[in-house]
């Protein structure tokens, strides 16, 4: 844990920290409410470059542990009224398993098939809980307002929710770094880079991947454990909507693919983006062109992204940008 | 190597030019309603039509008098206190089509008060309203964002509710969180507005309401109807009105030889049209949004499906729904409002209620020639809403939340949209529960044009329902 006292770790947190603290010391409601899409955007784009950035494994359907997470949690607040940091716990435990059970099958596969099959997880997740009764189905399901009596009250569990998104995008970003400083990281890059040779190196690939797959999903569920019951309800397409998914992919390729920093600098700046273009008369339709446009300029000419294209171009920026 | 540095430096360029952009652009740029550069004429206690004639029954819809004295009604705006409507609504994605009606019928009603010299309370204190709204890209994780925008940046003094119910249902806990007075509309699944909810009231006729007549309807028209097929849009609204339907058409004695739903997007319906051929139904019932209601409805005919009755949520009194041409023909579709409705000042008094707001006849034509277009239900909702919030303020005779939530607590009246009253059990507190539906159907008038009739209830139709051949 010695990567938990270098100043780089220590230097994202502050920033992070102290843009998220704003709305709460500038009692900015509106802006909250921003952040708390923004530090979640944050939280799936960090998650999935934790497998794809550092294991080269694109997970394509990695949205499917935010709506897992999000079931979980409701179902336990709404039906058997437990504390929502609990519920929020134990759906990430349940995502994380589920991330376990379909990772020892799913990532033999590589490349494409790998992509497809996280695709078809995902769409697979979504129709099982549109057909099951007792999560409410095609319809969902709601949390009686009073709920949040327990919480002080509907504005205050909002606020409790956004503190929450704080500490899993913190969480998010201190388990991205640990890993890749670790030995365990640089294992995970030999994968990348080559996994036969990594084998002969004494690597074991299957257990090392298990194991980032399953970290990587928990966090995702304790963003949308927080997200639908900050929200109030929840139903199966915004819980499962592959189309964010993609989105998160975009932010990690904008940021810098494999970096710890990338993807907190991909989501700010593709939220950012998007929300120019969307109310931009002459962009509004065409946002997600522009954005697959930029990509594709990033993913030909910029391949490590923002900051990857910075740790190159100046060095002494290796040392405080991860 | 050269040409290689030269495309990468403008490929960075693009990009860092777009983010340099993006980034100082603001999140979201409101829309604001035009100010109205009609002269103000002295107020009235229910808005003055657009541009319509004296021909009204309607004892509210009074006549806007002749425009006088632009310097005085530019006096009496001046001392108006503003009141900000707050609101989302869908620019872009999957609502944007009725989304943008609803906005339409609500302009209409901003105009029509701004004509009428704003909202004038019983000491004289008057209030003129203005919108402001953004566009919530139909996406649920926008709308809390932008109504948190809404309340605490803009200080909106009431809030409308975007198109659709997951996204009204997403708007109305900001809403609440606040305790913001939000009437909503194109928001009409049941569960929403189960949830304990203090100041958010429901316009529309809720969900389990929708296809119930239309199985009564099937049953007077075509005796003979024994069995139907339930396919439905597997979304939350479409699904609530599924379930409501099913154990309603049994206990009716119809049997339900399908009951299936399809995702959100579908645009193949082969799959269920075979199954449908293949079960013999005499009725289909269901369908979901717009899109895939008139593609559904579309490959009906195309596939020639021998089905007497189709009834189909929320596509068919949409006026863009006769593009599908003669697919649309004997489609019926349950509406919330329809131009040809009959409520009225005599209606009102027959029923023991007061009548509120225009004629139906002055609201159409107010609104067809603004926007040269008929009036779907989704636009005359978005007047509504904002006339029952005159209504309240001037029931309250104050914009103190606390004192409109009473009044629409009290308010049981007619207006151009039906019969209006809200639920103030605490469970379901702010439910709609007087406001009736009315089916509509395309059929062909002596020329051959398509053209849409209320065809039921009985006492409200416009033309007798007629059966597919």
């Amino acid at each position: 844990m010695k990567s938990l006292t270098n100043p780089s770790l220590w230097i994202i947190w502050f920033v992070v920290l102290g843009v998220a603290l704003m709305p709460v010391f500038g009692n900015l409601p509106a802006l909250r409410e921003e952040l708390f899409v923004l530090l979640m955007l944050v939280t799936l784009a960090s998650s999935v470059n934790i497998i794809m950035g550092y294991t080269g494994y694109v997970s394509f359907g990695h949205i499917v542990f935010f709506g897992i997470g999000g079931y979980t949690a409701f179902y336990l607040i709404q039906t058997l009224q437990f504390n929502f940091v609990l519920a929020a716990l134990i759906g990430g435990g349940i995502a994380s398993l589920i991330a376990f059970l379909i990772g020892m099958p799913v990532l033999r596969l590589r490349g494409a098939y790998f992509a497809l099959a996280t695709i078809g997880i995902n769409e697979a997740f979504r129709t099982l809980v549109t057909n099951v009764d007792a999560l409410g189905g095609a319809v969902g399901m709601l949390l009686q307002f009073s709920v949040y009596d327990a919480y002080g009250g509907a504005k205050s569990a909002s606020q409790l929710a956004y503190y929450g998104i704080i500490l899993v995008a913190l969480l998010t970003i201190t388990a991205s770094f640990v890993i890749k400083k670790s030995k365990f990281g640089l294992s995970l890059m030999a994968i990348r880079e080559d996994q036969d040779t990594a084998m002969v190196l004494g690597i074991d690939p299957a257990r090392a991947k298990v194991m980032t797959y399953t970290i990587s999903a928990f966090f995702p569920a304790l963003a949308g454990a927080l997200f639908f019951f900050k929200n109030g309800n929840i139903e199966p397409g915004p819980a499962f909507e592959l189309h964010r998914s993609i989105e998160a992919l975009v932010m990690v390729m904008l940021g810098g693919f494999g970096t710890v920093t990338g993807p907190i600098v991909g989501a700010f700046v593709y939220e950012r983006l998007r929300g120019f273009l969307i109310t931009d008369p002459i962009f509004s339709n065409a946002h997600l062109v522009i954005s697959g446009l930029l990509l594709l300029i990033i993913v030909l000419f910029v391949t490590a992204g923002v900051v990857g294209w910075l740790r190159q171009r100046i060095p002494t920026l290796r040392r405080f940008l991860e | 190597m050269r040409n290689q540095l030269r495309v990468l430096t403008i490929g960075i360029l693009l990009t860092l030019g777009l983010i340099i952009v993006a980034c100082a652009a603001p999140t979201a740029a409101p829309t604001s309603a035009p100010p109205t550069k009609a002269p103000v004429v002295e107020p009235t206690k229910a808005p003055a039509p657009t541009a319509v004639p004296a021909a009204t029954t309607a004892p509210a819809a009074t006549k806007a008098p002749e425009a006088t004295k632009p310097a005085a009604t530019s006096a009496l705006a001046a001392q108006a206190k503003k009141l900000l409507i707050g609101f989302t609504a869908s620019q872009t994605g999957a609502q944007q089509v009725a989304s943008k009606k609803q906005v339409e019928g609500l302009q209409l009603w901003l105009d029509d008060v701004k004509k009428a010299g704003g909202i004038k309370l019983k000491d004289g204190t008057l209030y003129m309203p203005e919108m402001k709204f953004y566009d919530d890209e139909s996406k649920t994780d926008r709308v809390q964002a932008l109504y948190a925008k809404l309340i605490n940046e803009d200080k909106a003094d009431f809030l409308l509710s975007p198109y659709s119910s997951g996204l009204a249902r997403a708007a109305a806990v900001v809403g609440e969180q606040n305790g913001k007075v939000m009437i909503t509309a194109g928001a009409a699944d049941d569960v929403t507005m189960e949830q304990g909810f203090k100041n958010t009231f429901q316009l529309y006729t809720p969900a389990s309401r929708y296809l119930t007549g239309a199985a009564d309807m099937l049953m007077k028209i075509d005796p003979t109807a024994k069995k139907i097929a339930i396919v439905y849009e597997k979304d939350s609204f479409s699904t609530s009105v599924a379930n409501a339907l099913k154990p309603y058409a049994e206990g009716k004695g119809l049997n339900v030889v399908m009951f299936e739903g399809y995702d959100t997007g579908s645009t193949d319906f082969s799959p269920f049209i075979n199954k449908i051929s293949a079960t013999n139904p005499d009725a289909i019932l269901g369908g979901g949004h717009f899109a895939d209601g008139t593609t559904f409805a579309k490959q009906l005919y195309d596939k020639k499906t021998p089905v007497r009755f189709v009834t189909l949520l929320v596509a068919p009194p949409e006026p863009t729904f006769k593009d599908i041409g003669d697919a649309a023909q004997y489609i019926i579709g349950p509406s919330q409002w329809e131009p040809q409705v009959t409520y009225s000042a005599e209606s009102a008094k027959a029923a023991n209620i007061p009548y509120y707001g225009p004629s139906v006849k002055a609201f159409t034509d107010a609104y067809v020639a603004k926007y040269k277009d008929s009036p779907s239900y989704h636009s005359a909702g978005g007047y509504a809403q904002g006339l029952l919030l005159q209504k309240a303020i001037e029931d309250a005779d104050s914009v103190d939340p606390a004192k409109i939530v009473a009044a629409l607590d009290k308010m049981n009246l007619m207006t151009f949209y039906g019969v209006i009253k809200f639920s103030t059990e605490a469970k379901t507190h702010g439910k709609q529960v007087a406001h009736d539906m009315v089916y509509m159907q395309w059929q062909k008038d002596a020329s051959g044009k398509l053209i849409t009739n209320i065809v039921w209830p009985l006492e409200a139709k416009s033309a007798d329902g007629q059966l597919r051949k």
